[in-house]
């Protein structure tokens, strides 16, 4: 038998043996530091414009000795989740109730979109003055920044519902109750986690934002602090550290997609 | 073996040379000048090198043009500038500014890493940069009293700095001349830092010191006292300079240009002179030639209080000329409250050689 290249979603682009696969990664990363360190010496870059990776490194061993990287590393992942869980619960009910009602739909939608238009970063200050520049404000503004991608992939997911087999479920007799958790929910799941997925990036950006608009804890106050001091390497560390948290969610979502979705292999 | 399509290698290859050249050729390029000035750079009258800053760029030949980072939206509180431009001082030395009103701490990185020769800071940064190794140097004094300043409430009865024991004080960040300011201020007063609550607001303060979120905040004293006082806000006012001596704002250049263009440094710091020494004898000159500088002033007696309250910040028997003793204390709080780790050699931060 030829070999020819599977499928499936997961399979490296580069044929060959297995091994290689789980190389890649790794292998890309240490090409990327080294590119960043030759560009750094090529140039003589002094350590407030590019820091050498190995001073960012430095930072980042002291910072997570002290504590302090996981103690505003927590504040930050605190705000985020409280941020996706408020925008999750209030996007997907909206998302739900115009998806079932065409007159809700035609009153809501148009200023919902229109509410879109307006920079998170211009509101941001706004929302510190309301809420103060506590937690509230933070979360406020992680929720509002995942509110219209997870809306949207509801709404989107429901209505990818065919209209005869709701009339099916009618005919069976089944209840409301039924024809939500047995029809409508397995079918805009997938979707759904798909605009969860989106969600759970933005909302890293979202309590960054808040956090530079007035914070004194967090990783945006860390990067806003090493700017005043002009210490680059913190700003890198704290990036790094938001990259990871970022990544972490994306990754917690897509096993949670693949446990509920197992249905469909 | 792998087989990597020559397509691919041949992008990868190409990639990596678009990176490096660009890189390389980054670095050493200036930044393309960036005039960001209000229109009406009338050419004054008896000068023949009217060369200023139109937003179209033209200008005489042989002027250099010198972009400046402000570290402020344009304000009338930059006067000397708009009035050394109007009246050609900068002309005469063979200058032509460009306004960049970018954030303070980027200005700092530019002239530290030998990008522009000059721009506006206050005295924190100037210590908290070299001690990141960049290579700066304050080299005129513009503002000789710190110019912030801690308010409250009129019924709060917060009259002195012993006033802000056990209280909550909301200042934009845990960083910077506010927050430094304050610092200095309840140090004198022999106020604890543990004493008193203090709590980053972002740039909030009116608000948040009239929905109660904190009892004091902390501003800058030319400008939110005066424009509250003239919204019928009842407040009571204590100045920072009132109590302490800190190294305010002036201008900031880098060891290369003292080392290598002197004559540059002079020439700047003539004509800037110049422009303030007029402002502050004549302000309502200096205010007029700055609405065309500031293009949406609306209120003109609350402005001129703002410029005439500067302008006072401003005045000295010899302008332009650092105080060693102010310097000190600024390199005291910073390590005081842990934000400078070493102390620097001040006599390489500030120099008053340059001072016309």
């Amino acid at each position: 038998m030829a070999a020819v290249p599977n499928q499936s979603n997961y399979e490296s682009p580069l044929p060959g043996r297995p091994a290689w696969r789980w190389l890649v990664l790794p292998l890309s990363v240490i090409a990327g530091v080294a590119l960043w360190e030759a560009v750094v010496r090529l140039n003589h870059f002094p350590a407030f414009i590019l820091p050498l990776p190995g001073l960012v490194w430095q930072r980042f061993v002291t910072l997570l000795a002290s504590g302090d990287l996981a103690w505003h590393a927590s504040i930050t992942l605190g705000e985020v989740l409280g941020g996706l869980g408020l925008g999750l619960l209030v996007a997907t009910t909206l998302g739900y109730l115009i998806a079932k009602s065409p007159g809700l739909d035609r009153a809501l939608t148009p200023y919902l979109v229109a509410s879109q238009a307006v920079p998170i970063v211009a509101i941001a200050p706004l929302l510190v003055i309301w809420f103060g520049s506590g937690l509230r404000s933070k979360v406020l503004i992680c929720a509002l920044i995942v509110f219209f991608p997870i809306l949207i992939n509801t709404v989107v997911g429901l209505r990818s519902v065919e209209p005869d087999l709701h009339e099916l479920m009618r005919s069976l007799r089944a209840t409301r109750w039924q024809m939500f958790a047995k029809l409508d929910v397995p079918a805009a799941l997938p979707v759904w986690l798909a605009g969860l997925k989106v969600g759970a990036t933005l909302a890293v950006i979202g309590a960054v934002v808040g956090e530079l608009v007035g914070a004194d804890r967090g990783l945006g106050f860390l990067i806003n602090f090493g700017r005043g001091q002009y210490d680059m390497a913190l700003v890198f560390v704290a990036v790094t550290a938001l990259v990871a948290i970022a990544l972490a969610l994306y990754g917690l979502v897509s096993l949670l997609e693949r446990w509920l979705l197992r249905w469909k292999n | 073996m792998i087989k990597v399509p020559v397509f691919v290698r041949l992008l990868l290859s190409l990639a990596v040379l678009a990176t490096l050249t660009a890189c390389n050729s980054g670095a050493t390029a200036a930044p393309p000048s960036n005039p960001t000035t209000a229109p009406g750079t009338a050419a004054p009258a008896g000068t023949s090198a009217g060369g200023t800053t139109a937003p179209g760029g033209t200008t005489a030949p042989g002027l250099r043009h010198i972009r400046l980072p402000m570290g402020f939206t344009p304000s009338v509180q930059f006067a000397p500038f708009y009035v050394a431009i109007e009246k050609g001082y900068f002309a005469s030395e063979g200058l032509a500014i460009d306004f960049d009103y970018s954030y303070e701490t980027d200005g700092v990185q530019l002239v530290g890493a030998g990008t522009l020769p000059f721009a506006i800071v206050s005295g924190e940064q100037v210590l908290l940069a070299r001690a990141q190794s960049l290579p700066v140097v304050y080299v005129m004094d513009w503002f000789q009293k710190f110019p912030v300043a801690v308010i409250a409430n009129a019924s709060a009865g917060i009259k002195t700095p012993a006033d802000l024991r056990g209280k909550r004080i909301g200042t934009p960040e845990l960083a910077g001349a506010n927050f430094i300011g304050m610092r200095a201020l309840l140090a004198k007063a022999g106020v604890a830092s543990a004493e008193v609550t203090v709590s980053a607001i972002g740039f909030n303060q009116a608000s948040a010191l009239q929905s109660g979120q904190v009892d004091a905040a902390v501003v800058y004293a030319n400008n939110e006292p005066i424009r509250l006082t003239a919204q019928g806000v009842a407040l009571s006012v204590i100045n920072v300079s009132d109590y302490v001596s800190l190294a305010a704002n002036g201008i900031l250049t880098n060891e290369d240009t003292v080392a290598k263009n002197p004559d540059l440094i002079r020439a700047f710091l003539r004509a800037f002179a110049h422009g303030l020494s007029d402002s502050i004898a004549n302000p309502a000159e200096a205010y007029t030639i700055s609405k065309k500088y500031v293009t949406n002033l609306t209120d003109d007696a609350v402005e001129q209080k703002v410029l005439a309250a500067t302008i006072d910040m401003w005045k000295a028997p010899h302008l332009g000329l650092s105080d060693p003793a102010a310097w000190e204390t600024m390199q005291q709080t910073l390590l005081d409250t842990k934000l400078l780790s070493q102390a620097q050699d001040l006599s390489k931060t500030y120099t008053n050689e340059f001072v016309p």
